[in-house]
């Protein structure tokens, strides 16, 4: 057993991460510029990396360390919103960066890599601690794990894990086949799938809030709560990814990964520990509890959207398939809604409403609990019987909490309104939240899985989402069917209506 | 002068709100936020700039949402006491609301200080712990102190402006002995130079030198400082759990602030370099940002602790009674 270090204060010291070096594969590629060592280097600022920590990047165009250096310094400098570039800092940061050039199917790229590691070790004192980070396209992740493995990069003196962005295949025997030739270099545990949404702040703020309080927890089941509604909408459209969108699409791009965890994260069992294993398996055992759907429940509870041309602000806005790089008879859904249902005891009978889109008229992403009504109006007036205590949760913008209830109106009389009671996150702790990226690549470094995806849990979400693909492919859905700038098509009003509910309009 | 009674200060608080909501009502539709996670009792010498101070709980108001009590300490004369009552509002970048905290400011002389107490327990947010941080060294001295600090749960001392820090020490760990729980902000100066020494030990092949006899040389500029007192003390106790046994030097130097830890051939050195911290351990160094610990640093850290510090407890226990070799 390695010897304790003597000198802790956990009250006080962050968490940090001890000596290893981190290998980005596609480190020329935007994920890397805008978010890893964006991320990386304000781990450096906050003091959260050991001495030596180093970082090799590769890809294949040719690049010197220095013009590596440069490059990433450029990505710093650019894309950290709330770090300035400090040049001493950066200077010591830089030291450890390094760059290793080649193809990724080349068996001598990864021999290098292993050369450059074992010299880190010697210069850097990296423990042979080495984090593998895919910011590759998908189709190369088991091509990448292979290169690993075949030159034994995956075994060391120090620990050896990899980082694996989404998606985690398009349907559940992809998924599948990716995870079987991870799992031929790499044990799962060692196997950390991201899912950036899980890193952001409110999400984690979803478990304090629901696990660090009493109060709610016993509200929280089909007695009081009628239904649920999760929307993530974005304003934007695909903004030059058409190539890529038009392949995956609004189910699958949003509601098969970030929206289903955020389910999973709303609806889940209370853990016995704020452990890894113990919240990966409340998950894992909430997804594996929803109802799969028959074809014909799909087209009831199922509604696939795509938005067409619209004036918005004065400006004109194409429709998803005039989009550059998109096909102008392109299928692609940017519309998804579904309805869901999870089979256990507390939430038998309470639908999930779950939506995401493009071209929706603003930004959010929230989760809105509708509750009961009372169960006797005592009151007179047009809304003693008829407005619910409603939750909200805003993951963003503006993170925060809403309760609304009803209150007596000043003046005489027992007339009620409606008044909302706001915690806002951001504005109640004026301190800076670490950016998803920072949250989830220290964690892996710590080796902490908790706000990671495990293989079941891709595995689940892909058993619901693959049946619902698949019946809207043998559709002929009469796309575009909403407006750029609108909440989608009215089909989706027409879903929520048949069980006497509408949508929110956040 | 008298003051009001403290059901009138509530008062004056209820309709400060009022007033808010009402001004921020015609300028936006978006309200006032009212944030509040603790009671902040600041006291100081009027003397002192006003300014120096209200930047100072303005900063941490966005982190440490408070009903901030300032009691201004007019010094000698005849009994004294009076207060007025405002709020402090900013609209965090991005935000829409504007988010407002409320300030009480009592201004009383030495000779009416025994009053303080029962005009500000009342006037304590219930529920939420309350923080005393003393500005006013001679406070500490003063028969009153006691009784002011039993208001509060946690009080925040500055040990850095007590002349003769080991008798300094001493005065502290017998409050601390007595059941005050305490915060010093000359031992939150070191969390940084703590924090990055404890990092060269995260490697287990460092941690794993740490075998026989040490010799621990902390330096720091002009006097003896509890500051550097407190950092020899905590090396030594953390290496006497570890089962090595450490000889502590304190050096006094004119420009420099290092910190030196030689055991069994393995050296570390901290060293501050304008706004950087800079270390080497076995040959390996790293540089970090340091910057100046201001009030708003040091309290921002401090008032994130609600109870007993056991690391700094044991450290200040230690230190009262700890021998040091002075050069």
């Amino acid at each position: 057993m390695p010897p304790e270090n003597p000198f802790q204060d956990p009250l006080r010291f962050e968490r940090r991460v001890p000596p290893c070096a981190v290998v980005i594969f596609g480190a020329n590629g935007d994920l890397t510029k805008r978010k890893l060592l964006p991320a990386l280097y304000r781990l450096a600022y906050d003091r959260r990396l050991a001495p030596g920590f180093a970082i090799v990047g590769t890809s294949r165009t040719p690049l010197t360390d220095d013009q590596f250096r440069e490059k990433m310094k450029e990505a710093v400098a650019a894309f950290s919103e709330d770090t300035k570039l400090d040049e001493d800092l950066w200077k010591t940061f830089a030291e450890g960066l390094h760059y290793v050039a080649g193809d990724i199917g080349d068996a001598a790229l990864y021999q290098r890599i292993g050369e450059k590691l074992a010299h880190l070790d010697q210069s850097h004192q990296t423990g042979g601690n080495v984090l593998f980070y895919l910011s590759t396209q998908p189709s190369q992740y088991a091509l990448a794990a292979k290169g690993i493995g075949a030159a034994g990069l995956q075994h060391g003196s120090g620990w050896r894990r990899l980082v694996v962005e989404k998606p985690f295949g398009h349907d559940l025997a992809s998924a599948r086949e990716l995870s079987d030739r991870l799992h031929e270099v790499f044990d799962e545990s060692a196997i950390f799938r991201i899912d950036h949404y899980l890193g952001k702040e409110t999400v984690q703020n979803i478990l304090a809030f629901r696990f660090g309080n009493g109060i709610f927890e016993p509200l929280w089941n089909r007695r009081y709560i009628n239904h649920i509604e999760i929307t993530a909408a974005e304003s934007i459209g695909v903004e030059g990814r058409g190539a890529y969108y038009q392949e995956a699409g609004a189910l699958a791009d949003m509601i098969q990964n970030h929206l289903l965890q955020v389910m999973a994260t709303i609806a889940m069992e209370p853990c016995a520990s704020f452990r890894a294993t113990s919240v990966r398996d409340e998950r894992s055992k909430l997804l594996r509890s929803m109802k799969p759907m028959t074809a014909d429940e799909i087209r009831q509870n199922s509604v696939a959207g795509q938005y067409g041309a619209a004036r918005i602000g004065g400006e004109d806005i194409p429709g998803f398939r005039q989009e550059p790089g998109v096909n102008p008879a392109s299928t692609t859904d940017t519309y998804a809604a579904v309805t869901l249902c999870v089979e256990n005891w507390r939430w038998a009978g309470v639908p999930f409403y779950v939506r995401t889109g493009k071209r929706l008229p603003k930004r959010v992403t929230e989760i809105a609990i509708h509750f009961n009504q009372a169960p006797l109006a005592i009151f007179d007036g047009e809304l003693a019987d008829g407005t619910p205590n409603l939750l909200i949760v805003r993951i963003q913008p503006e993170e925060g909490i809403s309760l609304k209830f009803l209150s007596k109106r000043p003046g005489a009389g027992m007339k009620l309104r409606p008044v909302s009671m706001d915690f806002n996150y951001g504005s109640s702790f004026g301190e800076r939240s670490p950016s998803a990226y920072e949250t989830l690549l220290l964690d892996a470094l710590l080796d902490d899985a908790t706000l990671y995806t495990r293989q079941d849990m891709v595995e689940a979400s892909w058993a619901v989402v693959e049946p619902i693909q698949n019946v809207w492919r043998e559709e002929s859905i009469d796309f575009p069917n909403y407006a750029a700038g609108t909440w989608g098509p009215d089909a989706a009003d027409a879903m929520l209506a048949r069980r006497g509910h509408t949508w929110r309009k956040p | 002068m008298a003051v009001a009674p403290p059901e009138k200060i509530l008062k004056e608080l209820a309709d400060l709100w009022v007033t808010e909501g009402k001004q921020e009502a015609g300028v936006a539709a978006h309200g006032v936020l009212r944030a509040c996670t603790m009671t902040l009792i600041a006291i100081t010498e009027d003397r002192e700039d006003p300014a120096d101070l209200g930047e100072t709980i303005a900063a941490l108001m966005p982190e440490h949402p408070a009903r901030t009590i300032v009691i201004r300490l007019t010094g000698a004369g005849e009994r004294s006491i009076a207060q007025r009552v405002f709020a402090q509002c900013w609209m965090p970048f991005g935000q829409r609301r504007q988010i407002c905290c409320e300030q009480v400011e009592i201004t009383c002389s030495d000779a009416s200080l025994g009053d303080v107490p029962s005009v500000v327990l009342p006037l304590e947010v219930p529920d939420l712990p309350v923080f005393l941080w003393c500005r006013s060294p001679r406070l500490l001295a003063m028969p009153e102190f006691p009784a002011l600090a039993a208001m509060a749960h946690r009080v925040v001392v500055d040990s850095g402006a007590l002349a003769d820090a080991p008798a300094a020490l001493r005065r502290l760990a017998d409050e601390a002995a007595g059941g005050m729980v305490l915060g010093d902000l000359a031992w939150t100066r070191l969390t940084r130079w703590r924090q990055t020494l404890a990092q060269v030990f995260e490697d287990p092949r460092h941690a794993a030198r740490l075998t026989g006899s040490a010799r621990v040389t902390v330096c720091d500029l002009g006097a003896v400082t509890t500051r550097a007192l407190y950092m020899g003390t905590w090396v030594a106790g953390a290496l006497h759990a570890a089962g090595v046994t450490t000889t502590v030097h304190v050096r006094t130097r004119a420009q420099e602030t290092s910190v030196e830890l030689e055991c069994g051939g393995f050296h570390a050195r901290l060293e501050r370099q304008d706004d950087h911290l800079a270390s080497t351990a076995d040959g390996l160094s790293q540089l970090t940002l340091l910057p100046k610990p201001t009030d708003y640093l040091l309290l921002r850290e401090e008032l994130g602790i609600v109870h007993r510090d056991p690391v700094f407890s044991s450290t200040l226990e230690s230190a009262a009674r700890f021998s040091f070799v002075t050069d």
